[in-house]
């Protein structure tokens, strides 16, 4: 593995980009600004969503902004890509062929950090590691509006709202465990892995929480006939035919095990599909 | 004028948007928002995440788990939302994450108490996690025993030489008949 060329910048650059050089350039350029898009080995997801963003749809020309063709027209430098090896002298020579004073700006987690290639050996990890970057727009690939709202806070448009976050003081309490439904939380356990494998992670945490409320809306949830009146009453109330039916399945298998201590199992303890009118 | 007709019919289609707020679809994957106080330090989202945009290490100097999440790095893929048994961390709405001048309002940082393993005396996991584990097998209806504490605050490897040791009294290889 080749070590990483160390480029050292022309003084006349370093001084001409300093934070003050480029507040007052941001001041004068406010409604109008060039912008020339370098792709450091991006996968063009990034790309696209830039692509997305320049539509009518966004329009960002509202603001001043205007891809152009070189680097020796443009005042903005959007950089993409974690920066492979191929890519690092085109870089600096784009940098290089900027008018002083230029923003940089990283897109797309690539850009900022890496991203997900940050440890692979044919890339240098980020635009930041060769040249000075401004601002960061983290996203895999960003939205067109944390794009737009990237080049608004370049601009000063709207202000920053990430700040860092330190959190300090640990007392050692856990999070507080809601009582368990049915004596135990085997049952909750249970209920949650279910619903895990009927609708995946993000519906079956929903999932989870419409049977559970379902369940304590019964006054005695060890009685059977009592609790399934309850549960058939919210699978009425539910809109989404995907909730009621796995409301269904969680009733008929995992709260049914729970209750019962025999095996055998009556017909009128389980829901049946057509009871739910839908 | 034709053309002008149809513009009128449809209305503006661009989004008003540094000027006016955006509202993202629902199920939107933005910004991880991660709770402190719900957090019980057990590493579960260092392991799950792909490009190691959360770490998980021990602060030598604090005595403490740092707990450290790099939005910078994030790919928003909700592996941590999923693994998390505590939902301390959930993805937001939250698209505006641009910073500028300072790459470090990107991260997110939590530190976390440790206990010592009663055997070889070295930090081994969290107090919430171990705190968690007792008020959990005491809500699945356990009796909670000497035994099962001194358990939780011993290290794996402990164990490990634990059960070793006890296997080789018990087997008729072992030294002890």
């Amino acid at each position: 593995m080749s070590k990483k060329p160390t480029v050292i910048m022309p003084n006349d650059i370093i001084d001409a980009n300093s934070v003050e050089e480029k507040l007052k350039l941001l001041k004068d350029i406010k409604r109008s600004f060039n912008v020339f898009r370098v792709d450091c080995g991006s996968c063009n997801g990034c790309e696209i969503e830039i692509f997305a963003a320049i539509t009518p749809m966004w329009d960002p020309e509202r603001f001043g902004f205007k891809l152009v063709a070189s680097p020796r027209h443009a005042d903005i430098l959007l950089c993409t890509g974690p920066l492979t090896r191929q890519m690092y002298y085109p870089l600096l020579r784009a940098y290089k062929a900027t008018p002083d004073p230029k923003v940089v700006i990283a897109v797309g987690a690539c850009g900022c950090t890496g991203g997900i290639f940050h440890d692979s050996y044919c890339v240098w990890s980020g635009i930041d590691s060769t040249i000075p970057v401004d601002v960061w727009v983290p996203g895999c690939p960003p939205h067109p509006a944390s794009i737009v709202y990237g080049l608004a806070t370049g601009l000063g448009i709207l202000d920053q709202k990430l700040k860092e976050t330190v959190n300090e003081t640990d007392d050692g309490f856990p999070p507080i465990i809601d009582k368990p439904v049915l004596n135990t939380i085997l049952f909750e356990r249970d209920v949650y892995m279910e619903s895990k494998r009927l609708m995946g992670y993000l519906f079956g945490k929903k999932l989870y929480q419409k049977f559970i409320t379902a369940v304590k809306q019964s006054k005695d949830p060890f009685d059977i006939i009592i609790t399934k009146t309850a549960v058939l009453k919210e699978i009425e109330k539910e809109e989404d035919s995907r909730y009621a039916e796995c409301m269904t399945i969680l009733f008929n298998t995992v709260y049914l095990s729970f209750v019962k201590t025999e095996k055998t199992v009556f017909p009128c303890e389980l829901i049946k599909p057509g009871e739910n009118n839908g | 004028m034709k053309l002008l007709d149809i513009t009128k019919e449809i209305g503006t289609a661009t989004y008003g948007y540094p000027f006016e707020p955006y509202e993202v679809p629902e199920g939107f994957r933005g910004k991880p928002e991660y709770t402190y106080d719900k957090c019980i330090g057990c590493a579960a989202c260092a392991i799950a995440c792909p490009p190691n945009a959360i770490n998980v290490t021990y602060d030598k100097n604090e005595d403490k788990l740092k707990w450290e999440f790099d939005c910078g790095r994030c790919i928003f893929c909700g592996r941590c939302e999923e693994v998390c048994p505590t939902n301390a961390i959930e993805l937001s709405q939250e698209y505006e994450m641009a910073v500028k001048f300072n790459k470090n309002d990107l991260l997110t940082k939590g530190y976390l108490n440790t206990v010592k393993c009663r055997i070889c005396n070295k930090p081994f996991t969290t107090e919430r996690l171990v705190n968690y584990t007792l008020e959990r097998m005491k809500a699945a209806g356990m009796d909670i025993n000497d035994q099962i504490i001194q358990n939780l605050h011993t290290c794996p490897e402990c164990k490990k030489e634990k059960a070793v040791e006890k296997f080789v009294k018990t087997s008729r290889f072992g030294g002890v008949k």
